[in-house]
């Protein structure tokens, strides 16, 4: 035998995974370092929705910024618009009317469950199920129409503001949200049926790319991801913020129902878990929710003092954070944005190591990483 | 044995979770369906099923518009175009006002900022064009004054995307395809 065919199979094949491709959510690409199924490594290869966001924050004045946030995360404006806004606030010492602050949880709350269906739904789509997805758009779809009645768009609300909330609600919009939950509920119980318990998923997810909690904590995963693996952490109940601590929810976190805790499966079922809490969470802010202002006195011209503030929020994908510095003038000095997605997408390299191909396809998914939220 | 065993139980599960799927999908043959066929087999225009805040396209009052401005100076991306010049004998005049759709990103900060409503959105969303300067939509025919900020009496409103769609050569311009028998067989 020559020694060229001895060497063929033993070296490493390189292969492109993006970016474009249906299962890397956006602009991703991976660079994959095979041995046949079993990869060696996957390389996550970033910057290709870069828009310069942070830089943009320092050429516009702090009202006018609020739009861009919405294009941070397409999936969660909403967090994003309210992180903006609180980080502002903080820096002016501007305290939010009730009234405004219960209508960021509904908002944001409306926003988390449209997040999860679309997470839940590229899970499914990403290991082969589509009908799901198309049963979970659908759904979005509702909460697409009730934000539109809310703030006038359907992706890019705009909504949370420096000071409030943009518009204030009325006892029809509310009836239709609880008419929704109503809806909802039976939904995520069809969705264990549908899909949830379906022993091929199961398979898929089960077991598959566990992440352990010190590794979870290590690389800085946050949010569904990071209690997946088992640690109880979530910013709404642990660094309390806007009316949280006057609302009951509960923390789901992994148990390892279907393999180990930490699997692909528990990352499922936290989101579904969390869209329950939301439901809940949602129910009690429309009963609670006060009379009074949306927007509290915010000057025309907005010129925090010269500081710095990092204000987190537990967006859909966890610790969404923002580090504003106000050098005093009426445009920030310096936005830093802290993304979930960057966090989720740097755990993949050290993961991939003898996972199939196939499966980083699922460890994708179920991290639920958003190519813009990544790059920004 | 026992692997033979766990082989056969997990081939009986799968077939028994996937039947309590296909039950579910079988259900939606009894349900109503939620498909909308947008564009050509709506019952009623997309346009009308929107919501009052709905952000469509900018427009343009110019009997309302006082030339102050403060649109143009709100906007984050500068998709207005406003000049005001000053006249010798007429005194101020708009001379041009433009707004690019195309660089539009719908956030309604200049709506908020002017006051006397004369910039808009309306519900207007259809600005499928095949070429991207027909989205410049200019609102100024030949330089006129500004409008007084209170008009006795104020100026009858107009309707909600006139303004526009007089503007602008849209797809409500355009043929629409003929509309398929209702109950026909689906789309696509």
């Amino acid at each position: 035998m020559s020694p060229e065919l001895q060497q063929v199979g033993r070296e490493e094949f390189v292969l492109n995974m993006g970016p474009h491709h249906p299962a890397t959510h956006g602009v991703l690409r991976f660079v994959l370092h095979t041995d046949g199924e079993i990869m060696r490594r996957a390389v996550p290869e970033v910057g290709y929705l870069h828009r310069g966001l942070e830089k943009l924050a320092e050429a516009h004045t702090y009202a006018a910024y609020v739009p861009f946030t919405d294009r941070i995360n397409y999936l969660e404006s909403m967090f994003c618009n309210q992180v903006w806004s609180m980080a502002v606030e903080r820096l002016l010492g501007l305290q939010v009317p009730r009234r405004a602050e219960y209508l960021r949880v509904i908002a944001c709350e409306l926003n988390r469950i449209a997040n999860h269906c679309i997470a839940l739904g590229s899970i499914a789509m990403d290991v082969g199920a589509y009908t799901p997805f198309v049963y979970l758009l659908r759904e979005r779809e509702a909460i697409n129409d009730l934000l539109e009645a809310l703030c006038g768009n359907r992706l890019t609300y705009h909504y949370v503001r420096i000071g409030g909330v943009a518009h204030d609600v009325d006892e029809g919009w509310q009836g239709k949200v609880r008419a929704y939950l109503d809806h909802l509920e039976p939904i995520l119980d069809e969705l264990h049926s549908l899909v949830g318990g379906n022993e091929i998923l199961v398979r898929r997810l089960g077991g598959v790319a566990v992440i352990c909690a010190s590794d979870a904590v290590g690389w800085g995963l946050v949010g569904p991801n990071l209690r997946a693996s088992g640690v109880d952490w979530d910013l709404r109940r642990d660094r309390p913020y806007s009316v949280y601590p006057e609302l009951s929810f509960e923390v789901p976190v992994g148990r390892g129902e279907q393999g180990q805790v930490g699997d692909c499966y528990d990352r499922w079922t936290v989101r579904v878990a969390e869209m329950r809490q939301s439901v809940r969470l949602l129910r009690q802010a429309l009963e609670r929710l006060p009379a009074g202002d949306i927007l509290a006195k915010v000057p025309r011209s907005i010129k925090p003092p010269a500081g710095e503030v990092y204000q987190p929020v537990e967006g859909a994908r966890g610790e969404l954070g923002l580090y504003l510095v106000s050098d005093g003038s009426p445009k920030p000095s310096r936005a830093k944005w802290r993304s979930s997605s960057f966090a989720a997408l740097s755990i993949v390299e050290h993961l991939s190591r003898g996972l199939m191909i196939a499966d980083l396809v699922a460890l994708i998914a179920s991290l639920d990483p958003i190519a813009p939220e990544v790059d920004r | 044995m026992g692997a033979l065993a766990s082989y056969l139980r997990a081939i009986g599960r799968t077939v028994l979770s996937v039947g309590d799927g296909l039950a579910v999908t079988f259900s939606y043959l009894l349900r109503a369906p939620v498909t909308l066929q947008y564009p050509d087999r709506m019952r009623v225009p997309v346009i009308e099923l929107l919501p009052e805040r709905s952000r469509g396209m900018l427009e343009v009052d110019l009997d309302l518009c006082t030339g102050c401005a403060a649109c143009d100076r709100a906007c984050p991306i500068d998709c207005i175009a406003l000049e005001v010049v000053k006249h010798a004998e007429r005194g101020r005049l708009i001379q041009r006002f433009d707004i690019d759709l195309g660089k539009c990103m719908f956030c309604g900060l200049c709506t908020e900022a002017c006051p006397t409503g004369a910039i808009r959105h309306s519900h207007e969303f259809e600005g499928g064009t095949g070429d991207v300067r027909a989205l410049v939509v200019p609102f100024v025919d030949a330089p006129r004054q500004p409008a007084k900020a209170k008009q006795e009496p104020p100026p009858a409103p107009k309707p909600l995307g006139s303004i526009l769609r007089a503007r602008m050569p849209g797809p409500w311009d355009r043929p629409r395809p003929p509309a398929r028998p209702e109950g026909g067989e689906h789309a696509g």
